[in-house]
Order: structure tokens, then C-alpha cells, then sequence
């Protein structure tokens, strides 16, 4: 009985000691391990960049975004016209071939589109409602018509893949969740959820075939454990990095950072209700300038991040470089309070969530620590975002924390959702958790929703955002993240981080 | 017999009724779900529009009786998350969270047993004193500490065992096993010692003071006298009594071992059910939640019978009616 | 035997027990650290208005980066790792005594009950407890916990009593069952006493000796199972100190080499519970009358 005790220890350490290696690393060209997990392969079914960068890969839009920079380019659609307000024409490649060899068609594309209104199998419910008709001309023509003039409809292109209509209508709708056959770049071979994704390069993809062979993702969704995984060789690249173990990877000699800013910008939204403490701009300057965004940055964001004056960055449309930021100043903060009739400060709840941006439940604690000490007493109310932006969505909110980007690079459509008073029947200020309304604001930014020119949508809306972040200030603003990747040195990686923070594989070589 | 087993299985039904019940009156409390699934930038119509076509404009009594029929022709509804049916994504995880849960209990029982009773059989001063020491520690040291610390001292400081994942599986049929390879084995040494730990000690005291309690009986004694062996006396006699408790505690403890292997899973990120179950609350995926909480229930009462069972037949003192 | 000799003979034996009294007098210390907790820690970690940034993620004092007054280091709000452990332990030390006070009574009286009058009291009570017992006060806080989204000390307080009551009630009940048909309480019932009067005054005084003992080791269960809460986020709000949730900031450190923000919390966690432990251990032993002791 002794005996067999002690063998057994002495085997159970053998396996430990000689199970050693194991990683599958030699079988594929790249391992990478991604913050999050593909929630399905149905690329309609996830608005989320998280979900939509896995697509990318196994199917293609009408349009693409090449990176590092972002620029529109066209992919299954070689070119592309507005015909009027209303009406967009798509002139389809020719000669392109789904993963299962079907061809693809203009009639692919017309059903593609008209499935993103079924909430069934789609979260793109706005895209596809907001369509009035898909005709197909030809083979390889397609003119989409809008209900609405929607100035940035092409912009958003990048974001609604096709599939193959023949194979998705005839397959079980479990199925197509889980096989993706798209025209991508790469092809699925085997998805075991929670711990891995692999696939392998098409090589007939219409673009020529991706330089990575095979690639590994492996989803891991604890910080901590990701960076394990590359300091332990078992991976080649990490995305989401964080901030607190950056300087560890920094100072590994085997281990190299790429960064780049993120195009999410952080900030506050206060309500400003008559009655309430916020609709006083006294308050909301002085609740601006006590925040120490420096500090912030530097010790909550170690020093990645940028500090923001506005909500858009500067590639999109409505950019404006001459808004500055107000200066830190709680003493100045308190006057004002003071001026204001709120000596003795008063309270307030701060929301947020806790599971979304970047260190997002620090960065509240940190402000409801700077309000404190001027004497407003904020309570934190931090949830995870399921549950929080159900809230933002039902505008009863005093003051909350939030990010934002918008994929199509265009202010307006990000401010009819932020910034316009809530309307039931347009549609309008769905995110405007605090009910933040400005009659000023509402008309122009109704007046850009005819402008098409992007020159002349950059003036008024560049107006627009002037209005609003220094005579109104709707928001306090606070940072652009960074977007943290880790690589492997020495292998020849080369990756160069896309700005919406997409994992795109057939952009990365070795 | 027959009746208590029916009467058993109507009050499982019960459980099972008022808990999914409970579990819909408490959704109404918590975020829409309807704000995810019509996606970032949807109107308030449109969103509308959604939660009229899922049916979850209805009240909560129409919802709770449509869910009810649903499940009787065994659909448990879909994820809001996957868009795939609920307990098919569940069941898909079985085989994760079934091997680290068998593997730990093995682990436990075994050598909290064989401690137990070699604790209470040979008095080595300085030995009983550190494995008794060592079961103190067991029962103090809460489970997601102990997976922290493990993961600390073999995969940060000695780097030898891998902190997270279940590595390299096989599919054997419908069933994906780790056992099958070193890699695998290797990722379920960590996972599966956290989970049995606890269990371990309060296993280990427990045969101990079982042990000790029986074999100061007047059988025990007489058995001695009587010049039998005394391993064949301590196997048939002290042992089988001390285990009654032993075993009537590790199968009723069934929710303990469900609620541990989600923090388990949960610090090791292994893909099990209990994974899934806590990024689904943090998701809000309602139909995985109520699913799951039903399995759960099944699960805990089905053990419950059985071990009612299992107790009837090796003590015929007990009868049912 | 007179209660006074049970007294004096347990305190004789408490006395001659080394790790009963360590263990006691560990739980006296914890009781009386979380208790002058603003008196002998340098900051309340706590308080908005007294933080700071200024010292972020500075290990232990008599480590080279280390800052006086963090003498264990600081996690990455600034705060002391030394005093957050010491208000965590009030936070902790709190949820367990309320518990062990809320769900004690209620299952104490459930259990009183359902002993003394039997019939479909005790089958409904016991019903109940079954049920609740199998999922486990561990699986049912934190469901409940989960799926409502927490929010409070008071919250977490109940999610946990839901379940906890269960052990009271059971152990109770069987100890009323043996001493229900003593001579003494019989002799009271002849006298015409009535029946809160009996339950009360004579039942209750003389059935409640086992209670003690899961008293004791609930009190141990219940900080772990708060520790636990807290660690998975589901415990006490972002706000409160906890011993778990400061252990769960740690885990995303380790990596770094960090590794204060969790040994020490830990320590003083497992050290907690150890001697709660050692106690309930000295406590079963006195009570249990199976088990022959050396004269």
C-alpha cells in the first residue's frame, strides 16, 4: 500500500517534469492570443469591433479598411457611385468564389443585405431597416436604395459581410453559426469554443493568397494570463495588453510592445436637467477642471493614453484641432461651485461599467476621488456593461462614463446617437444616457443630415463640435486609449496595428 | 419504495418549477437584453421592433408559461449571445467541466480516505501532526486562494505547469477529452488539485474522526479479542461504518462541488460549464442562465435520490415509506 | 452535572489546550484590530477625500521601492495594503457575525419548532432545509448575488442567509428530539406549563449546547464564502473593503511580479480562519460525548 503510495508520486512528477513542451506552436505559422472569444460565425449576428474583426477574416464586404491607416478600399465591390441622396450603385468583382466553391453573384449581396433586418440571425437591425430596397441589375451590379439620406452609407461598407446565400439558406441555422463560409482570406478548420480557433490561408482568395499559412487564435480573457502565454513562448502575439504589465514586457528581452493611439476617445456625459446642479455651466466647468486627466493618464493608464478635448479623433470628419482642453484647477473649480451656490458641494452618482474600456472602473474611482475633494460627493455605481448600457439606452442617468468610436470616421452619425435630445420617433439620442438636451445643438446638427459633401459636412460639423464641447461643454471629455500589442521578438513578425483594433491576418507576415 | 421515489421526483419538479420562476421575476430587474441584440446604433422603434418579434413584451406570466411549454418539447430557448439553442451550448461543455469535477472528487476521496484512516490507525506522532496540521490549512484556505496560490507557485515562480486552458484535446466521438495526451493531463493537474483541496481535508477529518469514533466500539474490541487480523477488522467493520457519513456528505454536497468548480473553472479559465455560466451572467444571456440553473437542479436532485437510495440499501435499518 | 461544574471542567480543559487557546486568542486579535481600525492604521484606504495616486503599486517597506507609512506595500489606487487588510477584516468579521446572529436565530427558532411540535411543521421546515441544503449556501449566494447584480453589504448579508439558516435548524431540531422526552422537561409539561413558556425556558437552554459549535465553524464558512464573493465581483460593491476583492486586484499582478496584494491579504485571511477554526475544533471536541477523553 506504502509502496504503490510512493510510485505513484514519483510517476505523477515524471509526467510533470517531462510534459514539458506540448504547444502545438510548430503546427501553425502564428499563435495569437485575442482578449476576446468569437461569439458566433455568423458575421451578422455580432455588431460589436470584437466579433466583426474574427469575420474579417473568413468573409469580405463590399468595401474594405486597409490598414495601419484605415482606408476605404474596394474589395468584392471594385468600385462604387452615389447617384443621388438616396441611391448608392455597386459595380461587384468578377470571377470571385466562396469557400465552398459557389460563385459569387449580385444575388448574394442583395441577400445578404435584406438579412440584417431579422433580428433573428442579426444585431445590424439599424443597417438593415434603414434600407429601403436591393436591386440587382446584373450579375454584378447592385444599386442599394435608402429610406433616409445617409451621408456616410459607404463608410460603413467594411462592416457588412457577405455570405454565400445559396449554402446560408439551405444549411441548419445552427450550422451557420458555427462554419463560416464567407470569400475571405482565410478559411475555418476547426473552432473549439473557449479554446481555440484555427484556420488556414485560401489560396484562391481574389486578392492572392495571405503570406500566413495557418494561424492560431486562442481567446483569453484574463489579462494576467495572456501576458503568460507569451512570456512563456506559447504564443507570438498578444493583443490587448495591459497597462500595468507593460513595463514588464518592455524590459523582457525576448518580448517587443507595438502600440499605437486607439481612435476610442473616454469621457463624461452629465445630464443637465433644469433643477438639477449639472445644468448650471458653472458646475459643469467646475466639475471639468477638478479632474486631474494628467494624473489620471499617468498613474490609472501608466502613461498610455492621450488626453482628449473632444469626442472625435483626428482622421474623422468633424475634428476640430482648436478646441483645448480646460486646465486642471480645482481651486478655480471650487469658486465656481461656490459662485454657483453649491459651497458645500452636493451629490451626485457616477455610473459606468466595469468590463469595457480600458481600466474603466479605475478611472471612475479616480474621478469620483477628484470630485471629492471639492467637496461634490460622488457615489460609484460600476456594473458590467450588459447591464449598463441597457441603462444609457433608457436616458435615466445623472453623470456616467463612457467610450465611444464610430467605425465610419463621421461625427454626425456618432452625435445624432449621443448628443440629440431623445426623440422616440426619429430615432435620435439612443445613447444619450443622461438626457442631455440642447436646442442649439439639435438644429445644426439636423442641418448636416443633407450634406453629403465631406468638405462641407467637416465645416458644420467641426461648428457643431466646437459648440458643444466649449460653450455647452455636453461632455467632459477625458483620454483616447492606446491600443497595447505584445509580440514575440525575433521571429519576424511583422504586424502593424490596424485604428479599429482589428485583427486582420492577411495584413500580418513573418 | 417505488412511491417514495415518486413522491421525490414530484417534489423535484417543484424545485425545478419555482426556480425557474424565480429566476424570470428576477430578469425583469435586470438590463434588457434587447438593447444588445438590436445592436449599437438602432432606433427606439427598432428596438422595439426586436423585443416584439422575441416575444419579450409579453408579461412576465405569458413569457414563463411560453417558456414552460417550450421546454417540455425540450427546447430550452436560444442564447442571446450565440444565437445557438441554450442547453446545446451547455451540454457542449460537459465533458470539460465533467473531467476536472471526476478527476478532483477521485482525487479527494482517495487520499483524503487513505490519510483519514492512516492518521487514526498509526499514531506516528510527528507525521499525524503535520498531515492533521495540513488539514487545518485545508479547510482555512478558501478555493479561489488556493488556485491563485497554486498558479503562483507552479506556473509563475517554477514555471512548470501551465496556468490556464485545457490544452491539447482529442474528439472521441461527441465526447472531447483531455486524458488522452501528456498536454492535457498536464493543464488538468493545477485545476483539478484547487477543486479537490477543500474536500480533501474536510474528508480526511471526517474519516478520521469516523475512524476513531468506531474503533473504540465494543465490536471492534471483541473482534480483536477474538484474534482476528486486524487489517481484515478495520476493512469490513471500522471503515464501512466510518464511510456512511463520508459518503451520504460527498453526494449531497453536490451543489458545493457545482458552486467550487465555477470558481475553479472561472481562476483557470477552463472551458467547462461553470465558465460559461459566469460570462453569461456578465453578458445577461438569460436563456443560458435559466438552463443552466435547471440542469443544476436536476443534477443536485437526481443525486440526492440516488444517494437516498444508495444509503437505504447499505443500512436496512431505514425504510421508506 | 450543575452547569456550573460543566463550566469549570470546560474551562479547565480550554485552559490545557494550546491550540484552543491560540485559536481564541487569534479571533480576540482580528476582533480587536478591525474594531480600533482607525486608531492603529496610518490611513482609512477608503475614504475619496484621503486617497491618492501619489503611491501607486509600491511594494513592502523593507523592499527598496518601498514608502514609509505603507508598510506592506500599496495596491494600484494608492491604497495600504496593511490598512486595507485591517478594514477588510471589519467588513469580513461583520458579514460573518450577522449571519451567524440573523440566519443562528432564524434557524435556531425554525429548528425549535419544528422538534417541539413535529407533524407538517417539521416536514415542511425540513423539506425546505433539504432542498436549500443540497444546492448549497455557497451556489445560491452567488447566484442569487449574479443574477441581481449585488449592490450592498446587507445584500450580500442575506444572499448568504438564505441557505445558512439550514445547519442551525437541523442541528437544533435533533438536539430537541433527544431532549424532548427527558425527565426534566416531562416534569415541566405535568406542571401545566405552557408552550412558549417550555420552549423557552426549558428546551431551549438545554438543546442549544451543539449549537455552539456550528456557530463556530460557520463563522469560519461564512468569511471564506465572503472572501469568495468578493473575489469573483459579485461580493461587497467596489467601494467597501474586502479581503477578496483586494486579492482579486492582486491577481492581475502576479505577472508583474507584484505578489504583495496577494500574499498578505491571503495570510491574514487563511490566519483568521485557521484560528476560528482551531477554536470550533476544541469546541466540538468538549461537546461531543462519543468520543472517550483521557481523564
Amino acid at each position: 500500500m506504502k509502496k504503490t503510495f510512493y510510485l505513484l508520486i514519483v510517476i505523477a512528477v515524471a509526467v510533470m517534469v517531462f510534459g514539458s513542451s506540448g504547444s502545438v506552436l510548430a503546427a501553425s505559422s502564428l499563435v495569437v492570443a485575442q482578449d476576446v472569444a468569437p461569439r458566433m460565425m455568423n458575421p451578422h449576428g455580432d455588431d460589436s469591433d470584437a466579433g466583426l474583426q474574427y469575420m474579417a477574416n473568413f468573409f469580405d464586404g463590399l468595401l474594405q479598411r486597409k490598414g495601419p491607416d484605415g482606408t476605404l478600399a474596394p474589395a468584392l465591390a471594385e468600385r462604387w457611385e452615389r447617384l443621388d441622396q438616396l441611391t448608392w450603385k455597386f459595380y461587384l468583382r468578377k470571377g470571385v468564389k466562396f469557400h465552398n466553391g459557389n460563385p459569387f453573384t449580385a444575388a448574394d449581396v442583395k441577400f445578404s443585405f435584406e438579412r440584417l433586418s431579422n433580428p433573428d440571425v442579426s444585431e445590424f437591425i439599424n443597417t438593415g431597416k434603414s434600407i429601403a430596397g436591393v436591386e440587382t441589375l446584373d450579375d454584378f451590379t447592385v444599386v442599394i436604395k435608402t429610406k433616409e439620406p445617409i451621408p456616410w452609407f459607404a463608410n460603413n461598407m467594411h462592416q457588412v459581410f457577405i455570405m454565400d446565400k445559396e449554402s446560408t439558406e439551405s444549411r441548419d441555422p445552427g450550422d451557420v453559426m458555427v462554419k463560416p463560409i464567407g470569400t475571405g482570406a482565410y478559411k475555418l478548420v476547426e473552432w473549439v469554443k473557449g479554446s481555440y480557433v484555427r484556420m488556414e490561408a485560401n489560396a484562391d482568395y481574389w486578392e492572392g493568397a495571405a503570406p500566413l499559412k495557418t494561424v492560431e487564435i486562442r481567446p483569453v480573457t484574463e489579462a494576467s494570463t495572456r501576458f503568460a502565454a507569451l512570456a512563456s513562448g506559447q504564443v507570438d502575439i498578444v493583443t490587448g495588453v495591459p497597462v500595468e504589465l507593460f513595463d514588464k514586457i518592455v524590459t523582457n528581452p525576448k518580448l517587443d510592445v507595438v502600440s499605437r493611439p486607439a481612435r476610442r476617445s473616454i469621457f463624461l456625459a452629465l445630464n443637465n436637467k433644469p433643477g438639477s446642479p449639472t445644468a448650471d455651466m458653472r458646475v459643469r466647468k467646475a466639475m471639468y477642471m477638478a479632474i486631474n486627466e494628467d494624473e489620471i493618464i499617468e498613474k490609472v493608464m501608466r502613461g498610455h493614453a492621450a488626453p482628449a478635448a473632444q469626442i472625435p479623433d483626428p482622421p474623422t470628419i468633424g475634428y476640430n484641432g482648436n478646441i483645448q482642453r480646460l486646465k486642471y484647477d480645482p481651486a478655480e473649480a471650487k469658486k465656481l461651485l461656490k459662485a454657483a451656490g453649491y459651497e458645500n458641494g452636493f451629490e451626485i452618482t457616477l455610473s459606468g461599467p466595469n468590463d469595457r474600456y480600458v481600466q474603466d472602473a479605475k478611472i471612475a474611482e479616480a474621478v469620483a476621488k477628484y470630485l471629492a475633494k471639492v467637496g461634490i460627493k460622488t457615489k460609484l455605481d460600476v456594473k458590467p456593461k450588459s447591464i449598463f448600457f441597457p441603462e444609457v439606452t433608457e436616458g435615466k442617468l445623472d453623470f456616467y462614463l463612457i467610450g465611444w468610436f464610430d467605425g465610419t470616421f463621421d461625427m454626425g452619425r456618432t452625435y445624432f446617437k449621443l448628443a440629440h435630445t431623445r426623440d422616440q420617433e426619429s430615432g435620435h439620442g439612443v445613447f444619450n444616457g443622461a438626457a442631455f438636451s440642447d436646442p442649439d445643438i439639435d438644429k445644426l446638427l439636423q442641418s448636416t443630415a443633407d450634406i453629403v459633401n465631406p468638405q462641407e459636412r467637416g465645416k458644420v460639423l467641426q461648428q457643431l463640435n466646437k459648440m458643444a464641447m466649449v460653450d455647452k461643454i455636453a461632455w467632459i471629455p477625458l483620454h483616447y486609449q492606446e491600443d497595447l500589442y505584445a509580440i514575440q521578438k525575433g521571429k519576424g513578425i511583422n504586424f502593424k496595428p490596424r485604428p479599429d483594433r482589428w485583427m486582420v491576418y492577411k495584413e500580418i507576415s513573418k | 419504495m417505488a412511491t417514495y421515489i415518486a413522491r421525490r421526483l414530484i417534489q423535484g419538479i417543484v424545485v425545478l418549477l419555482v426556480a425557474s420562476l424565480l429566476c424570470f421575476i428576477v430578469f425583469r430587474f435586470m438590463g434588457d437584453p434587447v438593447v444588445t441584440l438590436a445592436g449599437r446604433y438602432a432606433t427606439f422603434d427598432q428596438m422595439e421592433e426586436v423585443r416584439r418579434s422575441l416575444g419579450l413584451d409579453k408579461p412576465v406570466y405569458v413569457q414563463y408559461f411560453r417558456f414552460l411549454g417550450n421546454v417540455a418539447q425540450g427546447n430550452f430557448g436560444i442564447s442571446y449571445v450565440t444565437r445557438v439553442p441554450a442547453l446545446g451550448l451547455i451540454l457542449e461543455r460537459f465533458p470539460a467541466t465533467f473531467e476536472l469535477a471526476t478527476t478532483a472528487v477521485i482525487l479527494s476521496f482517495v487520499f483524503g480516505v487513505a490519510l483519514g484512516v492512516l492518521v487514526a490507525l498509526k499514531p506516528y506522532a510527528v507525521r499525524n501532526r503535520l498531515i492533521m496540521a495540513g488539514s487545518l490549512g485545508g479547510i482555512s484556505i478558501p478555493t479561489f486562494l488556493m488556485g491563485i496560490l497554486l498558479i503562483m507557485v507552479f506556473a509563475v515562480y517554477l514555471g512548470i505547469l501551465p496556468p490556464f486552458g485545457r490544452g491539447e484535446t482529442t474528439q472521441v466521438g461527441f465526447w472531447r477529452t483531455g486524458f488522452l495526451n501528456i498536454n492535457g493531463i498536464r493543464h488538468l493537474i493545477l485545476p483539478a488539485m484547487t477543486l479537490a483541496m477543500y474536500q480533501l481535508a474536510v474528508l480526511l477529518r471526517l474519516t478520521r474522526a469516523g475512524m476513531r469514533e468506531v474503533l473504540t466500539e465494543e465490536y471492534i474490541k471483541t473482534a480483536w479479542a477474538k484474534g482476528l487480523p486486524p487489517r481484515k477488522v478495520i476493512f469490513k467493520h471500522a471503515l464501512r461504518n466510518a464511510l456512511i457519513p463520508v459518503i451520504t456528505i460527498t453526494g449531497l454536497q453536490f451543489g458545493e462541488l457545482i458552486a467550487f468548480s465555477i470558481i475553479t473553472e472561472t481562476i483557470f479559465q477552463w472551458p467547462g460549464m461553470g465558465n460559461l455560466l459566469l460570462t453569461s451572467i456578465r453578458e445577461n444571456d438569460q436563456p443560458v442562465i435559466v438552463t443552466y440553473i435547471m440542469l443544476a437542479a436536476v443534477v443536485i436532485i437526481t443525486m440526492n435520490i440516488i444517494v437516498d437510495i444508495l444509503y437505504a440499501v447499505i443500512n436496512p435499518k431505514i425504510r421508506y415509506e | 452535572m450543575s452547569k456550573r461544574r460543566i463550566k469549570s471542567r470546560m474551562l479547565h480543559s480550554f485552559l490545557h489546550d494550546p491550540s484552543a487557546i491560540v485559536g481564541f486568542v487569534i479571533l480576540v486579535l482580528f476582533i480587536a484590530a478591525a474594531s480600533l481600525a482607525p486608531l492603529i492604521t496610518p490611513q482609512n484606504p477608503y475614504d475619496l477625500e484621503t486617497l491618492t495616486l501619489e503611491h501607486f503599486l509600491t511594494p513592502p517597506i523593507w523592499m527598496e521601492a518601498g514608502q514609509a507609512p505603507y508598510l506592506l506595500g500599496t495596491d494600484d489606487q494608492g491604497r495600504g495594503i496593511f490598512s486595507t487588510i485591517i478594514y477588510g477584516c471589519r467588513t469580513s468579521l461583520f458579514v460573518g457575525f450577522s449571519v451567524v446572529l440573523i440566519a443562528g436565530t432564524f434557524g435556531v427558532i425554525m429548528g425549535l419548532l419544528a422538534g417541539y411540535y413535529g407533524g407538517w411543521i417539521d416536514a415542511v421546515t425540513m423539506r425546505l432545509a433539504d432542498t436549500l441544503f443540497s444546492f448549497s449556501t455557497t451556489l445560491l449566494a452567488f447566484l442569487f448575488l449574479g443574477i441581481s447584480g449585488g449592490g450592498s453589504i446587507l445584500i450580500v448579508i442575506l444572499a448568504i442567509c438564505i441557505a445558512g439558516w439550514v445547519r442551525y435548524a437541523r442541528t437544533m431540531r435533533g438536539s430537541v428530539l433527544e431532549v424532548k422526552e427527558n425527565a426534566y422537561i416531562m416534569a415541566a409539561k405535568s406542571t401545566g406549563a405552557g408552550d412558549f413558556r417550555l420552549l423557552v425556558r426549558h428546551l431551549l437552554p438545554n438543546a442549544i449546547p451543539p449549537i455552539f459549535v456550528v456557530l463556530a465553524i460557520d463563522l469560519a464558512v461564512v468569511i471564506m464564502l465572503e472572501a469568495t464573493l468578493s473575489f469573483l465581483g459579485v461580493g461587497v460593491p467596489l467601494t467597501e473593503p474586502s479581503l477578496g476583492m483586494m486579492i482579486s486586484i492582486g491577481k492581475n499582478y502576479i505577472y508583474a511580479g507584484m505578489w504583495w496584494m496577494i500574499v498578505f491579504p491571503g495570510a491574514a485571511l487563511i490566519l483568521l480562519v485557521i484560528g476560528i477554526n482551531l477554536f470550533a475544533d476544541w469546541l466540538r471536541e468538549e461537546l461531543n460525548p462519543k468520543i472517550q477523553r483521557k481523564a
